[in-house]
């Protein structure tokens, strides 16, 4: 039985984690395509700031690791 | 690398100004500075002497002239098809009168072209509307003979939803005695024609025009024609109207192969000197002497000094100022990097510039990009696939900077790829690996080892976060504040000792240090507050958050070589060679695709947001010097 809850705690800091980004990824997406229209030049600040929120799954992506293999 | 810059004041007779500035974009190191506070000394009542240069009524008039020509030439080449054109090495200084009137016959005739194409190209797409009407009617019309007592009414129906409705009203009208072929015209409205019986057509068309179905009305020229007459007289002026076309385009070509290189070179010869009258703006002088004050890379000085002594026979100065610390944030920033790091330049340029008195993260990222993709894509056989990529593209584009500089960082990345691929023994994942002959990874199979990789991924992103942290501390150093650099060493000290302390509570290290290494960091956070205000534990925490951020490298590699066993194992369970074959090509392909855009993308946000806030200094001024256009010496070019 406990493995079972460690595996739905591993699957929810991973799941949980992965629908935060996408979420923050869709809203900056979004708004970065339509700054990107006006001002080309700002590709690289957008291409970072897309990529920040990605830290969110990482970080819950060595949670489940943790999680799983410590 | 940034360049040394010099401050440099040059001085002579006013005469000589615009002879001196000519020199100066010959020579194209020199940077004009548009502040002079940094120049004018403190002498009283100095800067009230120095007034902004100002073109006197000869220069004006020609500048003027030389406007109105730019302005006739250009009008000239909006008439003109887009060619090759040759270099020319025409002198247009003792020309100018010759051209000005030759360009203003050219222009009269180009515009008569162009006009004359402009009309012949609207009268082709009005006879290509009505083409593709009679076309689709042609072959009902062809079967009819001209006594068949049948006749045609063509009508526009816009919305289509009206279709209907118009073969209801004919039914009742005809009896059901009609046909009606439709034809979907460009704009997307509905093209009809209607057959019916010769008696009815008046009643019809007359009934139409009161339910506001407009009829398909021809221009005046074939109006009255029949028929299968404007099908002909269609045809046949459409073949005119070519032809009238293919003349112009023709002539237009020619003309543009025999002028083109001239024009180009007098347009080109006549931005120098605008460019010259532009920068006047920017100079200062006296009742009998100028001032142009501006930067040049130190390895340049004596270059531009003797270049300057030497025309101007010694009436004209160079001198070599300090560059005071006040003056630091206006020097201009130029990156001058050896060959190898050059490519990555392009990074750097994607952010503002660094400042002048900061360091140049390209040699940084020239190392440690290579390295985090080749850590993340690891695989021999899609290196080598890259690497064949980086020399198509390098080849092709040879002449084209920024593909030439993509292509020569993607060799790099695949080079790394093909030795992290030995290390991990991955060749299209661990099957074509096996198929080589690589029974093991050479160092560590990174599909069964996820924690060591993890741990192997933030060692490599605590060297890299500590790396930041102490350019970050040597750039505070240069800059001489001196409190961001105690906050910069007491974070690196800090994070230490943070790994100390989880060491020897993992018994690596003597679990005696965690006593006293706790100590020391009690000791430390007060510093920390004197040296990075209040939020410095915050930042802190962002600092450690920072160097896990780096597990990505092993995440997203991860990702990748599960990636390419689902392309192997799906290929295995088809049961036949080809369809085998067909599916693992496609699946490394995805693989190929998305292993070059995420670990770029990764790679770079590690510098960017991870890395270069810890030391770099953005708000750098790019050096731009007074430069001779060189486009148009350099062999052929597209106009």
């Amino acid at each position: 039985m406990e493995k079972v809850y460690m595996a739905l705690a591993a699957a929810l800091a991973v799941g949980l984690s992965a629908v935060a980004t996408a979420w923050a990824q869709s809203k900056i997406g979004a708004a970065g395509a339509g700054t990107l229209a006006e001002k080309p030049e700002l590709s690289a600040t957008i291409i970072i700031l897309v990529a920040i929120p990605e830290t969110m799954v990482i970080l819950g992506f060595v949670v489940a690791i943790t999680i799983l293999t410590l | 690398m940034i360049a040394r810059m010099a401050k440099i004041e040059i001085i002579g007779p006013n005469e000589l100004l615009m002879a001196v500035l000519a020199q100066l974009r010959e020579l194209g190191v020199f940077q004009i500075e548009q502040d002079i506070t940094c120049f004018v000394g403190a002498g009283e009542g100095e800067a009230e002497k120095v007034r902004s240069a100002l073109l006197d009524e000869k220069a004006l008039a020609e500048k003027i002239f030389y406007e109105d020509l730019r302005g006739r030439i250009d009008e000239l080449f909006a008439c003109l098809p887009k060619a090759e054109i040759r270099a020319s090495y025409l002198d247009p200084a003792g020309l100018l009168d010759s051209i000005i009137a030759t360009v203003q016959r050219h222009g009269v005739t180009c515009r008569e072209w162009c006009r004359k194409k402009e009309t012949l190209q609207k009268e082709l797409v009005e006879l290509s509307g009505y083409a593709v009407i009679l076309g689709a009617v042609e072959p009902v019309l062809c079967t009819l003979s001209p006594k068949s007592g049948i006749d045609f009414i063509g009508v526009t129906i816009r919305d289509p939803a009206a279709l209907e409705e118009v073969m209801r009203l004919l039914t009742t009208l005809t009896q059901g005695k009609f046909e009606i072929l439709t034809v979907k015209a460009a704009d997307g409205t509905l093209i009809g024609l209607i057959t019916l019986e010769k008696e009815l057509a008046e009643k019809v068309r007359k009934t139409l025009g009161d339910q506001r179905v407009p009829e398909l009305t021809f221009p005046e020229t074939f109006a009255h024609l029949a028929f299968p007459e404007k099908i002909r007289y269609l045809r046949t002026r459409m073949d005119e109207v070519t032809a009238e076309l293919d003349a112009i385009d023709g002539e237009l070509t020619r003309f543009t192969q025999r002028w083109g290189a001239i024009y180009a070179r007098v347009r080109s010869w006549l931005d120098e000197r605008l460019g010259i009258y532009r920068n006047m703006a920017y100079l200062h002088q006296t009742g009998m002497c100028f001032f142009i004050h501006g930067w040049t890379p130190e390895a340049e000085v004596a270059r531009l000094d003797e270049a300057v002594t030497a025309k101007f026979r010694g009436e004209v100065v160079v001198e070599k100022k300090q560059v005071l610390e006040q003056d630091l944030d206006l020097v201009p920033v130029a990156l001058r990097n050896p060959p190898y790091f050059r490519p990555f330049e392009l990074f750097a340029r994607l952010l503002p510039l660094p400042r002048y008195a900061s360091l140049d993260p390209t040699p940084f990222i020239a190392v440690c990009f290579p390295l985090f993709f080749g850590m993340i894509l690891g695989d021999a056989g899609y290196g080598v696939i890259l690497l064949g990529l980086a020399l198509v593209l390098g080849r092709v584009f040879r002449r084209r900077d920024t593909v030439r500089d993509v292509a020569r960082i993607l060799l790099i990345c695949s080079c790394y790829t093909i030795l992290f691929g030995i290390f991990y023994g991955e060749f299209f994942g661990e099957a074509g690996a096996r198929l080589l002959g690589w029974e093991e990874a050479l160092i560590v199979e990174r599909r069964e080892a996820i924690v060591p990789m993890l741990f192997f991924a933030l060692s490599v992103g605590l060297a890299h976060i500590l790396l930041g942290l102490v350019l970050g501390f040597v750039t505070a150093l240069k800059r001489k504040t001196g409190r961001e650099a105690l906050y910069k060493l007491a974070t690196i000290v800090v994070i230490l000792c943070l790994l100390a302390l989880f060491l020897s509570y993992q018994e690596i290290f003597p679990r005696l240090l965690a006593k006293p290494l706790t100590l020391m960091l009690l000791f430390l956070i007060p510093v920390l507050f004197f040296a990075g205000g209040v939020l410095a534990p915050l930042e802190l925490l962002k600092t450690i958050g920072n160097i896990v951020s780096y597990a990505r490298i092993m995440a997203i590699g991860l990702a990748s070589v599960l990636l390419a066993r689902v392309a192997n194992r799906f290929a295995g369970m088809t049961g036949n060679v080809a369809l085998g074959l067909l599916l693992a090509v496609l699946f490394h392909a995805i693989n190929i695709v998305l292993g070059v855009f995420s670990p770029t993308i990764h790679a770079l946000r590690l510098h960017y947001v991870e890395f270069y806030s810890k030391f770099m200094a953005p708000g750098g001024r790019k050096f731009e010097p007074l430069h001779k256009d060189e486009s148009n010496m350099n062999g052929n070019r597209r106009m």
